[in-house]
């Protein structure tokens, strides 16, 4: 037989009755610290102390692997050698794949002294992944883990839900844009959590086209550790802005939740180190084989001079309207498999530090890498194509405003 | 045979999922968690069970694609038996769901999870007297540190179920 | 019992106090642009460090100084604790930087530090949180004399 809902409560409420005692329950220190953490005038200043141990810890740990030890071991040590023992030298083709391609200096090709400029599949495709991304992953989903098992995250989610609502989310919207700092993968499929269609849409649109990953996070410290406080802060602009206008245009509904709160707890050891493996071992499998194909990629298309090619084509576009050399263009077609990668080859490109800053903001926003189009396609593919729609825009409207902004200044 | 793992989100099913299984599924301390179901396989007594651990609902009728996962599984698993996991320190809201998933007819076993945390607050649930009025297996358990696990597994055979009539018998029937 | 608490309000009360000047020292020195120092204190001048670290600090004198209305109450009590979380934050990762800073060789050296140079690292001057970091620990002490359930929370 089945109840009607109200007759549903009022059986619990006589079951309860008979079986369940409520006593008398005191405040403890944690839950009054719990009451800080969500009330906004104690709770904003918190979350900001929250995010500065996270960048400084980031940086930290990234810093003390990638510049204390893995810039070193890979340029002092496993290039040279490469350099002297792997057969063909430069100018050879599979040399310039897997080694070292060279670049051109008063008309003389000459090798590379760094791992960032080589971009060879075994120099620069492994120094990326493992010097760079490793530690930055670890850094970035250590932190993650212990904010999530203490209970952080609710009262994260509760903190932000009236900003959040301003463009269509809520508060629980913070959880797959925090996941997306770390891979935009996972990121997508936590958007389930949002309950109608027009949510779900914002929310994986604005994930694909503003979030930057922890890969490319890392690499970002590494290339341009001056600007990257600024490029954040333009993305994250971004992010609300397009928020904003998607949730004033798009038809649906955005209804309100309510927030359940977990009482904050102890991270227990070992769930903390099984989730950060697994986590940073799922990451890998999808980075590794799209860093490596990638340096191949890249590499045979520079080698048939496609890119050469293009990017006189593209010339117009990239210097007249974003206002960046016309060379980034090699870049912008690594970034469709790896953001990171694309970032890393922006490094070995000369131009001002303002065209650095657009052309790594062109990099994070115009095109998810391919593992998060999978993503998104598994998702549907209707709403794929309007995000895709969503991004020329953004690219085109977004990226050019930076280039207005320099010419302004009178930078650019 | 099918065991599944329902309950309202970030109660712990995962938890109790990777004690059963041995699985490594990721848990954290918000709801939400799980969106999409993940198979896992135990022995119990030389039987072989598969045991499926479900994004949380907190009722049948599924608010958000993640529930729509929870509740399309129920249905498409007519002969399973539902461990339905509930925080103990919450329990009337739990019972909801419970009911719910009896009322469709499945043998039901409840979990009383998070004990610890019912004690912590004070609140005395007479799991004796629960098991008695509901007529299913019912088990006080801590699955952070495993305690009524071993209890939970020995009495999936036990579940059978229920007409809701006998429940409300027991209480005082109907108004 | 509540002669304690009066003392705990005192105490805190001036380690608030400290701490708001600390802040507010960190955010002028940053908007001046070039860092300060003082006998074995040193105020940086960076953004991250100095101006967002010392907003914190700032922030954590607050708390310390909404605590002192009513110390013994456990909400305002949790507000001295969360004070205290804040510096520890900010001292936790300016020392975590100086460890992470300390092992490596640096770009010329070997891989390793030298003994002198590792040692170097750790030597004064020092930012203000980690002066106010002993002194906020004695929150601790109040915790135990509370017998409540220690503050176990992020970082
Ligand atoms: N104190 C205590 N904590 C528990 C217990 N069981 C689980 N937890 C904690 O509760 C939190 C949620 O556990 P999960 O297993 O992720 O919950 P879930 O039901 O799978 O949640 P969703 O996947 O979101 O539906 C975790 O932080 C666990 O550590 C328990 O018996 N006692
Ligand atoms: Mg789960």
């Amino acid at each position: 037989m089945k109840l009607t809902v109200d007759e549903r409560w009022d059986l619990i409420e006589k079951i309860s009755k008979e079986t369940v005692i409520f006593g008398v329950y005191k405040h403890t220190v944690k839950d009054a610290i719990g009451e800080l953490t969500v009330k906004p005038l104690t709770g904003i200043p918190i979350a900001f102390a929250v995010l500065y141990g996270f960048w400084s810890f980031f940086g930290s740990f990234a810093g003390f692997f990638t510049d204390g030890f893995f810039v070193k071991l890979f340029d002092e040590h496993w290039l040279p050698w490469l350099q002297d023992v792997f057969p063909g030298g430069l100018g050879n083709w599979f040399y310039a794949i897997m080694v070292d391609a060279g670049h051109m200096e008063n008309g003389i090709l000459v090798a590379s002294d760094n791992c960032f400029e080589s971009f060879g599949v075994l120099t620069s495709g492994f120094f990326l992944a493992i010097g760079v991304v490793l530690p930055a992953i670890i850094a970035f989903y250590l932190i993650l883990t212990l904010l999530e098992d203490t209970g952080y995250m609710p009262r994260l989610a509760v903190l932000i839900d009236t900003v959040l609502h301003k463009i269509g989310l809520h508060g629980f919207a913070i959880v797959p844009t925090i996941l997306s700092l770390g891979c935009n993968v996972p990121a997508v499929t936590a958007s389930r959590i949002l309950e109608t269609k027009k949510q779900r849409f914002i929310m994986m649109t604005l994930l694909a086209i503003f979030i930057p990953c922890g890969a490319q996070l890392g690499i970002m410290e590494e290339v341009i550790p001056d600007t990257i406080g600024f490029v954040l802060l333009y993305l994250f602009t971004g992010y609300f802005i397009l928020g904003f206008i998607l949730h004033k245009v798009l038809p649906g509904k955005s209804p309100e939740i309510l927030i359940d709160v977990p009482p904050y707890q102890m991270p227990m050891l070992r769930d903390v180190a099984m989730k950060l493996w697994m986590r940073v071992k799922g990451f890998f499998k999808i980075a590794i084989p799209f860093v490596l194909l990638g340096c191949i990629i890249v590499n045979i298309l520079y080698l048939a001079n496609i890119i050469d090619w293009l990017a006189n084509v593209l010339s117009p576009v990239l210097s007249g309207w974003f206002g960046v050399p016309k060379e980034t263009v090699g870049p912008l077609i690594a970034a469709f498999l790896r953001k990171d990668l694309a970032v890393a080859q922006l490094s070995a490109i000369e131009m001002t530090k303002y065209q650095m800053i657009t052309s790594v903001v062109l990099v994070s926003i115009y095109f998810p890498c391919v593992a998060t189009f999978m993503m998104l396609l598994k998702e549907g593919w209707k709403d794929l194509l309007g995000s895709i729609a969503v991004l020329a825009l953004v690219v085109f409207l977004y990226g050019g405003l930076l280039h207005l902004i320099w010419i302004l200044l009178g930078v650019a | 045979m099918k065991v599944l793992l329902m309950g309202h989100p970030n109660v712990g099913k995962s938890v109790v999922f990777n004690r059963l299984t041995g699985a490594n599924v990721i848990i954290s301390n918000y709801p939400g968690t799980t969106v999409d179901y993940t198979k896992g396989y135990m022995k119990v007594k030389g039987k072989d069970f598969t045991v499926i651990d479900v994004p949380g609902t907190f009722s049948l009728e599924a608010k958000d694609k993640a529930e729509e996962v929870a509740v399309k599984m129920l249905e498409e698993e007519k002969d399973a038996v539902v461990i339905c996991v509930v925080d103990s320190s919450k329990i009337e809201r739990g019972l909801y769901l419970t009911l719910e998933i009896i009322e469709r007819g499945y043998p039901v076993i409840l979990a009383l999870n998070m004990w610890d945390i019912a004690q912590d607050k004070s609140i005395h649930i007479d799991a004796e007297k629960l098991e008695n009025i509901l007529g299913i297996p019912v088990i006080p358990t801590i699955a952070i540190n495993g305690k009524g696990i071993k209890d939970l597994v020995s009495k999936i055979k036990d579940a059978t179920p229920v007409e809701t009539d006998k429940i409300l018998e027991k209480v005082g029937g109907k108004e | 019992m509540n002669e304690k608490y009066n003392l705990g309000s005192v105490y805190f009360g001036i380690l608030g106090v400290v701490a708001l000047v600390c802040g507010i020292a960190d955010l002028v020195v940053v908007a001046g642009g070039d860092s300060f120092s003082w006998g074995i204190l040193e105020i940086p001048s960076d953004p991250f460090r100095g101006g967002w670290g010392g907003l914190i600090i700032l922030f954590a004198g607050l708390f310390y100084l909404y605590s002192i209305k009513n110390f013994s109450e456990i909400h305002h009590f949790s507000k001295a604790v969360m004070g205290s979380i804040l510096v520890w934050v900010i001292a936790g990762c300016d020392i975590l930087a100086m460890i992470t800073e300390s092992i490596p060789g640096g770009e010329e050296g070997g891989w390793f530090n030298t003994l002198e140079g590792f040692l170097g690292t750790y030597a004064p001057p020092y930012a203000p949180a980690i002066f106010l970091l002993p002194f906020s620990l004695v929150i601790i002490y109040h915790l135990h004399k509370r017998g409540g359930t220690n503050a176990d929370m992020e970082e």
